[in-house]
């Protein structure tokens, strides 16, 4: 649960500080794209990000919406692949 | 006057900005901004060694795809590619209509020079003053997409990176090459795998409202045909060469000048291709309040790779008489033009 949050909180700061928006207005469970933060260049951020954050290697066939589709849902995905 | 950061040219209209008391933008006062580049830069330096080592190995017609404008930045990163990475490139141009002679001028010449192909698309022109319109006209993108660029040079753009994916998968290309530079991408953004069914998505929305404000035809030109998508091993490496460089515009245009290469004279300051520019930059302005031109050049004024006065010359060069040509030639009012910056407000 502590490294949920780590995770949680090391997403949100990069998308705050990259996107120039607060963290109260990220709705945690919600699409960044669909809320208008990131387009496609931001979701090709977030993966160097993640991958150099947290040490992991996104392969193209995990790059889809179940797995990037929130910040709750890449805290998931960090989590699940950190874990293997 | 508009406010302006003292050590860049941040405007006080530029989203999120806050000064001090010295007048310093906290873009200028976030120095890990600089530090985090740096760091981007040399862990791309190793993946493009490592990508081209391969791609050379492999003994095909065509190393990469270059997206050729024929302005400063894409001459040079075309000449880099062809004699410092010796590459075996395809270059391709779009021709938006918007395209100064002088430019291809430049194109032949350059393309001709280093022995490299060239592929040149021209939309129809009702097409692509359709595009434009829409683009100029309605609230198609985000507004963090447009801080650094502007909606009709994102069309283009989206236009171009589409066109040459195409070109990509069907000769079999493993790399396309572009001649961004930091400030106009994302810092994590030098080098990328174009996986076209995860990045499409975040362009449904922009596409199906380009879509309506124009015509089901433009997918032609913004959306890749199933049966090549279908057809994919591997998607293409996107590779932005010239942030790997540390070079001003002057070093970059003394370079090109050996080749031949002319700046053309009617295009603003922003610019050394089209003509499109400066009709962008002035809608942006009126819709935004400044010019998406400024992240780009504050971060090259950062790194003292521009000075300050020069870049703030680009952004405010004024051509009435090419604005007035273009708004013409679109049909474009001026009453359009404040109705259109009161779309993003709403």
């Amino acid at each position: 649960m502590e490294d949920d949050l780590m995770i949680q909180e090391r997403l949100v700061q990069f998308v705050c500080r990259n996107y120039i928006v607060d963290k109260e207005d990220i709705i945690l469970d919600q699409s960044l794209v669909d809320q208008g933060i990131i387009d496609s260049f931001g979701l090709v951020e977030i993966s160097g990000f993640i991958q150099s954050e947290f040490q992991i290697i996104v392969a193209e066939t995990e790059m889809n919406r179940a797995n990037f589709g929130s910040v709750l849902k890449l805290v998931d995905f960090v989590k699940r692949k950190k874990a293997s | 006057m508009k406010k302006r950061c003292s050590q860049c040219i941040l405007s006080e209209n530029f989203p999120g900005i806050t000064f001090d008391d010295q007048g310093v933008c906290s873009f200028c006062r976030d120095k890990s901004f600089l530090q985090t580049e740096e760091a981007a830069i040399s862990k791309a330096v190793l993946q493009v060694d490592e990508l081209f080592d391969k791609v050379k190995a492999s003994e095909r017609t065509y190393d990469a795809v270059m997206l050729y404008s024929g302005g400063k930045d894409s001459t040079y990163t075309l000449y880099q590619a062809v004699k410092k990475y010796g590459l075996k490139v395809l270059s391709f141009t779009l021709d938006n209509g918007y395209i100064p002679d002088q430019t291809f001028s430049n194109i032949t010449k350059i393309t001709d020079q280093l022995g490299v192909d060239n592929i040149i698309f021209r939309p129809s022109n009702n097409h692509m003053k359709s595009i434009v319109k829409a683009s100029a006209l309605y609230p198609i993108y985000n507004k963090r997409t447009l801080m650094r660029i502007s909606s009709v040079c994102n069309s283009c753009i989206s236009m171009v990176n589409l066109q040459s994916l195409r070109i990509a998968l069907e000769k079999n290309i493993p790399v396309i090459l572009a001649g961004f530079t930091l400030g106009q991408i994302p810092v994590n953004s030098i080098v990328y795998r174009n996986n076209y069914n995860f990045l499409e998505e975040s362009r449904l929305k922009s596409l199906q409202l380009l879509r309506d404000h124009t015509g089901q035809w433009i997918d032609n030109y913004f959306i890749l045909p199933e049966e090549l998508q279908r057809n994919v091993t591997e998607w293409p490496t996107m590779v932005n060469l010239l942030c790997l460089e540390k070079i001003s515009e002057d070093e970059i245009i003394r370079e090109i000048s050996k080749l031949g290469w002319t700046a053309p004279e009617d295009v603003d300051g922003c610019s050394s291709n089209c003509q499109l520019n400066t009709f962008n930059n002035y809608i942006h302005d009126q819709v935004f309040g400044y010019n998406p031109y400024e992240l780009e050049l504050s971060q090259i004024i950062r790194k003292g790779l521009l000075d300050r006065r020069t870049g703030i010359e680009k952004v405010e060069t004024v051509m009435p008489d090419v604005f007035k040509k273009i708004a013409d030639d679109l049909e474009i009012s001026d009453d359009e033009i404040i109705t259109a910056s009161r779309q993003y407000k709403k």
